[in-house]
Order: structure tokens, then C-alpha cells, then sequence
């Protein structure tokens, strides 16, 4: 097609290139490589085509500059007749005249715009998707159909899911902001609608699921203890002397006890004194095996008993025929005089009815003393602290005051004891929670004592 | 023969139960929540019998729970609001990690919170239920809202805690519920009787606050939360039941009393109101404004024998509640400022009495102390300059002991600067037989209406050596034994152990001729008992006399005691003549 161009070009006689071109010999001119042409490869590779590549590109700048072919434009528009400057005068003139007008910089562009602007007299190609829209004719309808339906007053899915969310979510907002420990929260007639059973069928069709029943055994106290044990009457601010002299008592039984528990811990952990070394036993532990001992009298007790192993072992010899019979005979007598005792025995009983009688009684009132017994413990159980963990209850201290820490007046009185201690400790004997030991401290990390500059000067 | 062999530990005990650490790691809860979820369900360790079974085969100690309990926990929607608690805990250390504040701001906005009302309604079916279990959660609350808010604790929980409590007191103050008042060393225990359920609670004194380190603050405060939770709602109910408003509201008139010009001195205005109820000297506003309740009067049903007389005991007992309910009506209490007010202003409000206290010392005083129609003043200090002639200045323990014998004590021995009576336990009920102290039996006598005077007690004798059979029956009847001291001949007053009847027979010697019938009576029920006891079977009998030596024993025991109170009595005056020489 370059070719035919080149032609096309070559024919038109008003033709003039802008750029000088080069000479026509130039091509002819030189050594020509020899090529084969049967190949279009070789064709591709081989001919010259810079002069149509020059002339296309001449069109272009052409069209660019001057909108079109000057070749084909007319003359008048290529041309002018120069007059002198007369025009130019003109033009002066004129020009002040609109600078006062427009107050003179801001009328005149940029120069940085000036240079972006395209200078090119080729208008742009049309953009088609600009004024297309893919799908145009589908949303069209669509947006048609919702025009209906927002006159009918019909408010479109999406949208309402919207609006509903949004009311839901201040609701939920508002319940969720009030915590369980705000000291204004309102209470409710919780007791007033029945409960409903677990097994409810109208609940069950609506969650799906059966609501869990409590396990019965739940609703027993862990403990037969009353939740607050009211402090013994020696106990009281102003206590009546005989009660007062009880509750000391009582403290100092459980001191007593304490104390004779310590005393037996630190009896079994002092040192014997048998095994405190002296200077005869340090001694002898010196000499040990330095002077011989009287091996003699040490070895002969065991043979002794060597020899009376031995004589054990002998004793076992074959028994005669003789020895048999008669064992057989001894032992079948034996067990004759046992029936006959036993018959005699069973004879005897009947006549002794009474007195078994008598004894069977005994056993049963033995057997049920010992059940009562035994209730009696499991029921003074239910009111002991139970071992629920690593550690056993351990009761707190009795409060007590001595006389003379007592106050005369309830304006005097020191409380004694802690009430938050005596909860906890009640709540532990209760069984309702473990008794539990503060967790130790435990360093992680090695602590490395350095000493200072400032304490080593004075060292 | 055949058969799977049977392997160990795989049925009975051991499948009964769940050790904490598996249950632990079955919720998937960290132990602290574990914790907190066993005690808001009310779910509770377990010692089971056979230790080395339900350990399979090891003996070291471990907690143990019933599994049942722990599957039944697994339904818990409180159980997700943990796991997202500890959620938010974690974003909110990132967050504060990152140094971003806007997302920290935005985090804690929506901090999961969760409830427990369906916890307590589930635990607490009926509202008996809970009211039985209420002792606990008095205690708490009373003693949550007397913390500092140092930090020990939210302050928020002790602010509700303060709320349930007094809205609690308001309305034992309303129904007149309380009963009986024990000062005792560690605090004061109260007990009253709501819808038939006796109640007991234990107040700390102001400010007797050290906080011991062997406590675990983080379970008390769970209890604490549980607790609020129940009490609220018992509160609105309780206060429902007495067509009372709730939340609180003062009485409209009570309201015009209690303005004052400096209200805002005590509290700000968002307070003050609160604080006006908390001075518990103001009554509650009531949904229905009639205040007039008909009196109920028991229904009266015609009865026989034993009934009847069941039926006057019950009736005099109701007529002694009635009595103690209006205790304190008609009088006009002043608190000095050394006194507890709070504990003070709720008991006589209790008991009906008016009651008030220095304008600077709390808010809602009604009166002044120039009122002239005060009746008592109570003070705790030892002179006391400017006093007003027509009025009694009493210690504290007055009121309390007055509480506790159901009558108006004289205030002879309460007076300034006495040394007062020893304030005795009313939780104490004495058998018969039992040694009784002197001073409780003064009381007693002052209920049945006499006037015992001090001198006649001194020189009076104890009564030994007595004869069990008449024994037991003198100790029937009070009436009796009045009636019987008057005899002096007859046997039966020696073993009268009590000093209280001898001292009778000084004081009301003339009442004794009309009531010869009676005695006459007596002596034949006396000698009916003889007989049945000679016709007594030989095993009957000994089972008699065994029950009766048991009592003799009692007695003497008894007698040792009271012996033993007369030598100090005595060495004590001993010791003051001394000194006064």
C-alpha cells in the first residue's frame, strides 16, 4: 500500500515536500546487495521505503498544522497582500483598549497552558462509549418500574431491609449500654407471669429447641448451716459476765488445742538426744576398725542356728504303711465324735430357745444402736465444711474481747474481727465455695544486685 | 463366660463426676470465669464418697463437681457473653497497644455487658424461694456499701448497694418488720419478719474497715453481683406487697418537712434526694393514697381442748406483736451527734417513734433539739452541760434493750454517765431449766408487769435441793409459780431457783386469798401425778426417773452457774465499798 501511495504522491504534479528529501541517486547510488525475492521476508527487509515514510509523514504534519493539504487549499487563504503597517497600528490600538478593559495580566493565559494546549487542528477522534451505555435499554426499564412502584408507595426490598436493620440496632444498642451493676437499673415483677415449663410446646416450635431443666439435686443447700450464725451472748458490746466468761472459755480451748499441737510438732522434729555425738562416741568412731573385734563370738550363734535349720529339714521321712492306717482311723473317729457333738449340741438348743431368742434380740438392738449412730454422724456431717479441694476449711479466729479491752459506751467500742473475713469464711463453711490459699508471688526473672558507683566509692 | 471385659472406672462414681479442670476445659472458660459462672448458676463443688473411685485410682486431692451440673451449664447464654468479654478485653489491649484512641473510645462504647435476671428466676422459682435465701444477700449488700471507694471494688456496685439497702430499711421502717437488734462486737445483727419468713442480717459498724489480704475480693464481688441482682428484685415485690412506689418516693408531706434552705451543702442536686431517703426519717409515698388498713382480724373458729389453748397463746402473742410494733409510737427522739444515727433513726422509726438529729450532722432532720416536745435525747458521753428539764437524756443501749424485751424499759438505769446493764443476746431462747441471768430475768418480770426493786434482790436466796418431780411441773406455768411462792410452807418454793419468785412474795403478798381454788386445784393435779407415777410400769418408770435426773442434773448446773454470778456480784460491790471508803 506504500508503494501505491508513493506512486499516488509521485503522479500528483503540484506536490512539494516540506522537508528537503533525499536525493533519488542516493538510492540508486552504490552497491546494491544482492537479495532473493522470492521471499517475502526478504522483501519486508530489503526494500527501501523511507521516501513513502517521509511523505506520509509530511501528510500528517501538514494536516496537523494546517488542518488539511496545503496543496489543495486555495490561494486567499495561503496568502496575503503585505500593506504596510497600517494593520498593525490598527491592531495596537485596539489592544489597549481591552487591556484597560480586563486589567491586563489576567486576561493572557498561562504560558504553561499554552504549551499543553494542543496545538494540533485534527479534531479528536470520537469517544462512542461516551454517549453509550452498555445495558442501557435494561436499566432504563428497570428504573421505569421503580418510577412505578415509588408512586404506588411500595418501598423496594433492599431498602427495607435497610430500615429495618436500623431500628433493630438502636434497640439492641440501648439494652446493651445499661451494665449489670448500674446503680440506677429498674427491677421488674419478676414473679409475676408464670414461668413456663421447660418442655413448653409452644416455645419449642418457636426456638427449635427444648429449654434445659435445672438438675433437682441444684436446689439443694450444699450445707445445713444458716447463712449468718449469730455471735454467742458473750459476744455482745456489754456482755453479761457468766456468758462473757463462756466465750473466753471456748477461746481458749481452741488456743489450748493449737498450742498442744505445736508443742507435738516441735517435740517430734527436736533432735534425740542419744543421737548428739559425744566425745566417747566420737571416739570410738575414730578408731573404727583400727582395733580388732572379737569375730569369734559372732560367728558361732550362726552356726548354732545353721544346725538347727538342718535338723528341721531332716525331721521329714517317709511315713509306713503302719503310721497311715492308723492316722486314717484317728482322723475318721474325729470327725464321727464331731457329728454326734453337733447333733447333741442342736438337741440342746432347742431346749435353749429362749436365751437365742434373747440373743438375736441383743444383736438387733445393737444393729439398730449402731444405724441411729451412724445417721446421727451423717447428720452432724451435712453441718461440717466438707474437704472440697487441695486445702481444708480452717475456722477463723473467735472474736473475743478480754474485760479490759471492752468499752464502757457504744461510743468507745472497736469493732473486732472483719465482717468481709467472716463472709468469706462463712461462704467457705458452707461448702458453697473451695478453701483456697492466695497464689505466692513468683519471680520470673532473676534479680541481679549490682552495687552502685556512687555506694562502691564509699566501700 | 465371654463377654467385653469390664474395664475400670468407667461406670458408677467415677462417670458421676467431673473434676474442675476438665469441666473447666469443657466450657472453655479460663478458671476466674469458670468460677464466676459456677457461682452466678449456683453450682457447687462436691465431696463425693468414694475419692480414689471417682479420681480413678488417685488419691490427690482435686475439686470435683457432678457432671449433670456441668452439662447444665453448658446451656448458659452467660457463658457467650464471657467468651466475648474476654474478646473485647483483648481488642481493647491491642487497641491501647497501638496507641488508638479513636478505637479504644469506640470499643469501650460497646463493652458487652450481660444480665442475670434469668438466672435469678431460674434459681428462685417462687418469691418465698428467694426470700428464704435473702440473709445472704443482706449481708453483702450492707457490707459492699459501707467500702471506700478506693478501688477495692467498682464504685458503681457500691452505689447500688447503698440503693437496695436502703430502699431494704425503708421497708422493714414501713411494715414494722423487725424484731429483735444485737449489738455485738463484730457489728450489729438485726432480724425481721418478712411474709412470715424470719430474716437476720449483720451490719458493720461506720468506718471498722481494714481490708484483710486472705480474702478474694474477686469471688466476694461476684457473690455481690448475684446478690444485687436478687435483691432488687425482691425489693420491688416486697415494696409492691404494700402498694408502696417503687423506686422509693418520699411521702408528699414528709417531702415539705424535709426542704431546707442548705440542702446543698450535703449533696448536690442530683443527690439529695437519694440522700433524703437514705436518712430514713421521711415515709414512703404509697400507690393507693388511703392509708387506713383494715385491721385483719383473725378468723375465729370454735375449737376443743387443746386447740383453745393453742389458740390464746397464739392470740396473745399476736397481741404482743401489736404492742411491740407501736413501741416507740408517740415519742420524739433526739440523736446527739456522738450516737450511730443510721442504725438508731432505723430502729425507732421502726417501732413508730419520731425521730431527728443536728441540722450538720446528715440531711433530713425533722426537728431541733429546742423542740420542747421531745421526749428522749439519746447521748453517749459522759456529762453533758444545757440540759432541758422535760426530757430524759439516755445512752444508746436503751433503745436497743428496749427493743429487745418488747416493753419500754425504765430509763433509771440508762441515765447519763450510769454504768449500764449488760446488753444481753435476744438470739439466746433458754430452755427450762436453764441457767437464766439475773438481768434477763428482771426483764422478764418488768413483761409481766411487775416492779422489782434492787435492794429486795440482793438478800433473797437461791433456791436448792428439789424434788424433780414437782420440779418440773412448777416450771409450767409463770402464773403458778407466783402463786406457789406465796406458799411458803409448801415444799415446792424451795426449788424454785429463780430469785425473781421470792422477791414476789415480798411485794404482792395480799393478791393471796382469792385464789385458794386454784391451789386447792393444784394439790389435786399434783396428787393425780403422783398416782400415775406409782402406777407406772417397773421400765416406764426408769425411763422416768432418767428423764428426771436429767433434769435435776440441768438444774443444779444451773444452780452452780447462778451461784456463781452471786459470788462476783458480791465481790464486785465488795470491791466498790472499798473504794468508796
Amino acid at each position: 500500500s506504500s508503494r501505491r501511495l508513493r506512486r499516488m504522491a509521485a503522479s500528483q504534479p503540484g506536490f512539494l515536500t516540506l522537508k528537503p528529501s533525499s536525493d533519488p541517486t542516493d538510492l540508486v547510488g552504490g552497491r546494491r546487495k544482492r537479495v532473493n525475492k522470492n521471499k517475502k521476508k526478504n522483501w519486508n527487509k530489503f526494500s527501501d521505503i523511507t521516501d513513502v515514510e517521509e511523505f506520509l509523514e509530511d501528510v500528517r504534519h501538514q494536516e496537523r498544522t494546517t488542518g488539511g493539504l496545503l496543496s489543495e487549499k486555495s490561494d486567499d487563504s495561503l496568502f496575503f497582500v503585505d500593506l504596510g503597517q497600517t494593520d498593525k497600528a490598527e491592531q495596537n490600538a485596539a489592544e489597549p483598549d481591552e487591556g484597560k478593559k480586563r486589567k491586563g495580566k489576567s486576561t493572557r493565559p498561562l504560558r504553561i497552558d499554552l504549551i499543553l494546549q494542543g496545538d494540533s487542528f485534527i479534531p479528536p477522534p470520537k469517544d462512542v462509549l461516551a454517549y453509550q451505555k452498555p445495558n442501557a435499554k435494561k436499566l432504563r426499564r428497570i428504573a421505569q418500574k421503580a418510577e412505578q412502584l415509588a408512586a404506588k408507595g411500595v418501598v423496594p426490598r433492599a431498602q427495607k431491609k435497610l430500615l429495618n436493620r436500623r431500628l433493630a440496632d438502636r434497640t439492641v444498642k440501648k439494652a446493651v449500654a445499661e451494665a449489670n451493676n448500674n446503680p440506677d437499673r429498674d427491677y421488674y415483677d419478676m414473679w409475676a407471669q408464670k414461668s413456663k415449663s421447660p418442655a413448653d410446646p409452644w416455645c419449642v416450635l418457636q426456638t427449635g429447641k427444648q429449654q434445659v431443666k435445672r438438675p433437682k439435686k441444684l436446689n439443694q443447700k450444699p450445707s445445713a448451716l444458716p447463712a449468718v450464725e449469730v455471735i454467742a451472748p458473750g459476744g455482745s458490746y456489754n456482755p453479761d459476765f457468766l456468758s462473757h466468761q463462756a466465750l473466753l472459755q471456748e477461746a481458749h480451748e481452741v488456743e489450748v488445742k493449737k498450742k498442744k499441737q505445736e508443742d507435738k510438732l516441735e517435740k517430734q522434729l527436736a533432735v534425740n538426744r542419744e543421737d548428739k555425738a559425744t566425745a566417747e562416741t566420737a571416739l570410738r568412731e575414730e578408731v573404727e576398725g583400727l582395733i580388732e573385734d572379737e569375730e569369734d563370738e559372732e560367728t558361732s550363734p550362726n552356726k548354732e542356728d545353721e544346725e538347727a535349720s538342718g535338723a528341721a529339714i531332716t525331721v521329714t521321712e517317709k511315713k509306713t504303711e503302719r503310721q497311715r492306717k492308723k492316722e486314717k482311723a484317728e482322723k475318721r473317729k474325729e470327725q464321727q465324735q464331731l457329728s454326734v457333738k453337733r447333733q447333741t449340741v442342736q438337741q440342746q438348743q432347742l431346749f435353749q430357745l429362749r436365751s437365742i431368742k434373747a440373743a438375736i434380740k441383743q444383736q438387733e438392738q445393737q444393729a439398730k444402736k449402731r444405724w441411729s449412730k451412724r445417721k446421727e454422724k451423717q447428720e452432724a456431717q451435712k453441718a461440717q465444711p466438707r474437704r472440697l479441694g487441695k486445702l481444708k476449711f480452717q475456722a477463723p479466729d473467735l472474736e473475743v474481747q478480754l474485760r479490759d479491752e471492752l468499752a464502757g459506751s457504744l461510743r468507745q467500742l472497736k469493732p473486732e474481727g472483719s465482717i468481709l473475713k467472716d463472709r468469706f469464711k462463712s461462704l467457705q463453711k458452707r461448702n458453697l465455695i473451695e478453701p483456697r490459699e492466695r497464689a505466692k508471688f513468683r519471680r520470673k526473672l532473676k534479680v541481679k544486685y549490682v552495687e552502685k558507683r556512687a555506694f562502691k566509692e564509699i566501700t | 463366660m465371654g463377654g467385653l471385659q469390664k474395664k475400670k472406672f468407667e461406670r458408677g462414681a467415677a462417670t458421676n463426676y467431673i473434676t474442675r479442670n476438665s469441666a473447666r476445659k469443657k466450657l472453655q472458660l479460663s478458671l476466674p470465669d469458670f468460677r464466676r459462672l459456677c457461682i452466678l448458676k449456683g453450682v457447687y463443688p462436691h465431696e463425693p464418697k468414694h475419692k480414689k473411685k471417682v479420681n480413678k485410682g488417685s488419691t490427690a486431692p482435686r475439686t470435683f463437681y457432678l457432671l449433670k451440673d456441668i452439662r447444665f451449664l453448658l446451656h448458659e447464654p452467660v457463658v457467650h457473653k464471657f467468651r466475648e468479654y474476654k474478646i473485647f478485653v483483648r481488642k481493647l489491649k491491642r487497641a491501647y497497644g497501638k496507641t488508638e484512641w479513636s478505637a479504644v473510645e469506640r470499643l469501650k462504647e460497646n463493652k458487652p455487658t450481660y444480665k442475670l435476671d434469668h438466672i435469678v428466676k431460674e434459681r428462685y422459682p417462687t418469691f418465698i424461694d428467694a426470700l428464704r435465701d435473702i440473709d445472704d444477700a443482706l449481708c453483702m449488700c450492707f457490707l459492699f456499701s459501707t467500702f471506700a471507694r478506693t478501688g477495692k471494688c467498682h464504685v458503681q456496685t457500691i452505689q447500688l448497694c447503698r440503693r437496695l439497702t436502703v430502699e431494704w430499711m425503708n421497708y422493714v421502717i414501713t411494715s414494722r418488720a423487725l424484731r429483735k437488734v444485737f449489738l455485738s462486737i463484730k457489728g450489729i445483727y438485726y432480724q425481721a419478719e418478712v411474709m412470715g419468713q424470719l430474716i437476720t442480717w449483720l451490719v458493720p459498724y461506720q468506718f471498722s474497715h481494714d481490708h484483710p489480704t486472705d480474702v478474694d475480693y474477686r469471688v466476694m464481688a461476684t457473690f455481690t453481683e448475684m446478690y444485687t441482682t436478687l435483691l432488687g428484685f425482691i425489693n420491688f415485690k416486697l415494696y409492691h406487697s404494700l402498694n408502696l412506689v417503687y423506686p422509693p418516693k418520699m411521702d408528699i408531706q414528709a417531702e415539705s418537712e424535709l426542704k431546707e434552705e442548705f440542702e446543698e451543702d450535703y449533696a448536690m442536686n442530683s443527690e439529695s434526694y437519694t440522700e433524703k431517703l437514705s436518712a430514713l426519717s421521711g415515709s414512703l409515698a404509697r400507690v393507693v393514697s388511703t392509708e387506713e388498713e383494715e385491721e385483719g382480724k383473725l378468723d375465729q373458729f370454735p375449737a376443743e381442748g387443746e386447740d383453745v389453748e393453742k389458740m390464746e397463746a397464739r392470740e396473745k402473742e399476736q397481741k404482743q406483736l401489736e404492742a411491740q410494733k407501736k413501741l416507740f409510737d408517740g415519742l420524739k427522739i433526739f440523736l446527739n451527734r456522738e450516737v450511730p444515727r443510721e442504725s438508731l433513726a432505723f430502729i425507732i422509726r421502726c417501732f413508730g417513734g419520731q425521730v431527728s438529729w443536728d441540722k450538720s450532722v446528715s440531711i433530713g432532720s425533722t426537728f431541733d433539739v429546742t423542740d420542747e416536745t421531745i421526749t428522749h435525747q439519746i447521748v453517749d458521753r459522759p456529762n453533758f452541760d444545757k440540759q432541758y428539764i422535760n426530757r430524759y437524756y439516755v445512752q444508746p443501749q436503751w433503745v436497743y434493750d428496749c427493743v429487745n424485751a418488747k416493753i419500754l424499759l425504765p430509763v433509771e438505769d440508762y441515765f447519763l454517765g450510769v454504768t449500764l446493764p449488760p446488753h444481753l443476746s435476744p438470739f439466746v431462747e433458754e430452755k427450762e431449766g436453764d441457767y437464766v441471768p439475773p438481768e434477763k430475768l428482771r426483764i422478764m418480770a418488768l413483761q409481766r408487769g411487775e416492779k422489782p426493786a434492787q435492794e429486795q434482790e440482793e438478800d433473797e436466796e437461791e433456791g436448792e435441793e428439789d424434788d424433780d418431780e414437782e420440779e418440773e411441773e412448777g416450771d409450767d406455768d409463770e402464773v403458778d409459780e407466783e402463786e406457789k411462792a406465796e406458799e411458803k410452807n409448801l415444799k415446792k418454793m424451795e426449788e424454785q431457783k429463780s430469785q425473781g419468785k421470792s422477791l414476789q412474795v415480798k411485794v404482792t403478798p395480799g393478791k393471796v386469798k382469792a385464789e385458794n381454788p386454784a391451789r386447792l386445784e393444784q394439790e389435786e393435779k399434783a396428787e393425780e401425778k403422783r398416782l400415775a407415777i406409782m402406777m407406772m410400769k417397773k421400765k416406764e418408770k426408769y425411763l422416768y426417773d432418767k428423764i428426771m435426773f436429767g433434769k435435776k442434773r440441768k438444774v443444779r448446773e444451773a444452780n452452780k452457774l447462778a451461784a456463781k454470778r452471786k459470788a462476783h456480784d458480791d465481790a464486785e460491790k465488795t470491791k466498790k465499798k472499798k473504794a468508796r471508803k
